[in-house]
């Protein structure tokens, strides 16, 4: 599902149309306005606020409401460490997820350049059967997937975490559509003068889409990052997991460990959170060019 | 937006030499197309088909023990099971109970705020949006602390004012809205900007026109902004119904293993129970091919609504 809009940075409405609209709502509907956002903003960023606050409360201080620990402790981060190999199981999602993200870019690229290129028998309906892949969900295929995968030897490793996701279809999606709108005179000049199909691909179709590949990279990264499911079914071993199957190990059935559980999903979500701060603008953009995901 | 297609048959002499093969039809595309499609073959295509072959058979995927074909009689014991009931009408419940999260509050939000305007507005936007990324085993865990029943900020805050704890993930009449609170609590934030976004796309002629007509302000909203914004309503509701039971499956794994009495399952993770807990491969799989094509007549019927009623501004 791509939707093309515009974002809100970008479409500027005339000056007039909007400041007729604030002059006429006084200061009270301009406070009103200011009242809601802060309350979402509340809502959305408190329980990442409390998780981090909490991280740093040492076990006497876990159950207290202060907002601000009495006495910032890393009590609870090197109980983390040496209770489970979280710096391996960092390193272990990092690979995961950074190579999922160069694999789906690259493949998603020239299965979008194919699509865009030629026209050829069948390629409507390869194109459908791409897109319509977001409608099977995950569990209807779990099972095969996990006997195809204990098959091939993937059980318990990175590269089990890896191969399946290969390729997306949101990746092809999106590449479709920023490739369909590039223009075609630039591709066809490039073929008169007797470039290369990989040339072309390469040295023109690259270097003009390296937003949209941003975009997509980022995206398949943290979903790559944040994904528990298939992990949570192929991981045996700590030493070969990924950091969102770590948590679990505080969570226990006689009552859980919360400070320790509060620091490591605090060194879970710490990478892309530093992320986000720096990119804060190209992520959000590239979520809502995504549609839901 | 014009379209060019390039023709196999066009210029032969600027293909490669591998190109092209006397086979009748051009190869490159299909090695440029190979990763994708071999990939969503193997994990995705085959193993549907694998699903819909093991739904006729009875199964504990332990590879030394043999299958047994038993026809039609997975789907008839579905139909007999109460929890294949529950799950069902959990799973409607998930989705209708997340589209306060993901459509109405969003809307109503996006057009209250559509006249903010300065650095705030950017900082408000950064802040709304963190929820999406966050990963949903951290979201589950956090909450999970928050909403705790004896040490929980959010019942420490009820015993403040003078109202009892409530047991959010224990007691079997709250688990549900909770789980359905987390699996929004995500969304919210997306779901505003992208309204907002496409609220602000919309041409502000219009809206100068209606106002120099005479148009209120509720009329504006009503005649203009929401017809016009119906794509993005539509696309979000479509995303809600088809995917909004898968959003919450981490948060029943991780937060309550569909308990307290089955209270929060749904039909995605029964499908996770049969499978990798009473190890009922062929249950599972005919329950995931009920599934599957349920909700695939749902996506078309979407598709369909959405081709029909959505109002763009040409």
């Amino acid at each position: 599902m791509t939707i093309d809009l515009h974002i809100a940075d970008t479409a500027v409405a005339p000056v007039s149309a909007v400041t007729s609209f604030t002059r006429r709502r006084g200061w009270l509907g301009r406070a009103m306005v200011h009242a809601l956002m802060i309350f979402l903003a509340f809502v959305a960023i408190f329980p990442v606020y409390w998780m981090l606050v909490s991280s740093f409360k040492a076990e006497n201080e876990i159950f207290s409401t202060d907002l601000w620990p009495q006495s910032p402790s890393l009590e609870n981060y090197s109980f983390v460490l040496k209770s489970i190999p979280m710096l391996r199981m960092i390193v272990n999602s990092t690979v995961v997820s950074l190579a999922t993200a160069a694999l789906q870019v690259l493949t998603g690229l020239l299965a979008a350049y194919a699509l865009v290129r030629w026209k050829f028998r069948l390629s409507n309906f390869i194109y459908g059967a791409i897109t319509l892949s977001w409608l099977v969900p995950f569990q209807v295929t779990m099972i095969p997937n996990y006997v195809l995968a204990s098959k091939m030897g993937l059980l318990n490793t990175l590269p089990g975490l890896i191969i399946p996701h290969v390729a997306a279809a949101f990746a092809v999606m999106m590449l479709f559509h920023a490739m369909k709108s590039f223009p075609q005179e630039v591709l066809e000049s490039a073929r008169l003068d007797g470039a290369k199909h990989w040339a072309i691909l390469w040295e023109i179709v690259v270097p003009n889409l390296k937003a949209s590949l941003a975009s997509i990279a980022i995206l398949a990264f943290i979903s790559a990052w944040n994904d528990y499911f298939w992990p949570l079914l192929l991981s045996r071993s700590m030493e070969q997991s990924v950091v969102q199957i770590g948590l679990q190990m505080f969570m226990t059935q006689e009552g859980n460990l919360w400070g320790p559980l509060m620091a490591a999903s605090t060194m879970a979500s710490l990478p892309i959170l530093l992320i986000y701060l720096v990119m804060q603008r190209q992520i959000v953009q590239s979520f809502m060019q995504s549609g839901l995901r | 937006m014009s379209q060019i297609t390039f023709q196999p048959s066009a210029p032969v002499r600027s293909m490669p030499a591998l190109g092209r093969l006397r086979l009748g039809f051009d190869i490159a595309p299909w090695l440029y197309l190979s990763p994708v499609l071999i990939t969503l073959f193997v994990w995705t295509y085959l193993p549907l088909a694998e699903a819909f072959q093991l739904s006729f058979y009875q199964w504990n995927m332990l590879p030394t023990s043999p299958q047994r074909y038993v026809g039609f009689d997975n789907y008839m014991r579905l139909f007999k099971l109460p929890e294949m009931r529950r799950a069902l009408w959990n799973t409607l419940i998930y989705i209708i109970g997340l589209f306060p999260l993901s459509v109405f509050i969003p809307l109503a939000v996006a057009i209250l705020t559509q006249d903010l305007t300065g650095p705030l507005r950017n900082l408000y936007r950064a802040l709304i949006f963190i929820p999406m990324i966050i990963a949903p085993v951290v979201a589950g865990v956090v909450w999970r602390w928050l909403l705790n029943q004896d040490h929980g900020l959010v019942n420490k805050g009820l015993e403040a004012i003078g109202l009892s704890p409530i047991g959010f993930l224990q007691d079997a009449d709250w688990a549900l809205p909770t789980l359905i609170w987390i699996t929004g609590w995500k969304l919210i934030g997306f779901s505003t900007l992208l309204i907002a976004a496409a609220n602000a796309s919309i041409n502000p002629a219009y809206i100068e026109a209606a106002k120099i007509d005479g148009a209120t302000r509720w009329r504006i909203i009503r005649d203009i902004r929401l017809p016009l914004l119906s794509p993005v309503i539509l696309m979000l509701s479509m995303m809600t119904i088809l995917l909004g039971a898968q959003w919450s499956f981490t948060y029943i794994n991780v937060l309550t293993g569909g308990g307290p009495l089955k209270s929060t399952t749904n039909i995605f993770f029964l499908l996770y129970e049969y499978g990798f807990s009473s190890m009922t491969v062929g249950w599972s799989a005919a329950a995931g091919m009920i599934t599957f094509a349920g909700f695939t007549v749902i996506a078309l019927i979407c598709l369909k609504i959405m081709r029909k009623r959505a109002i763009y501004d040409n």
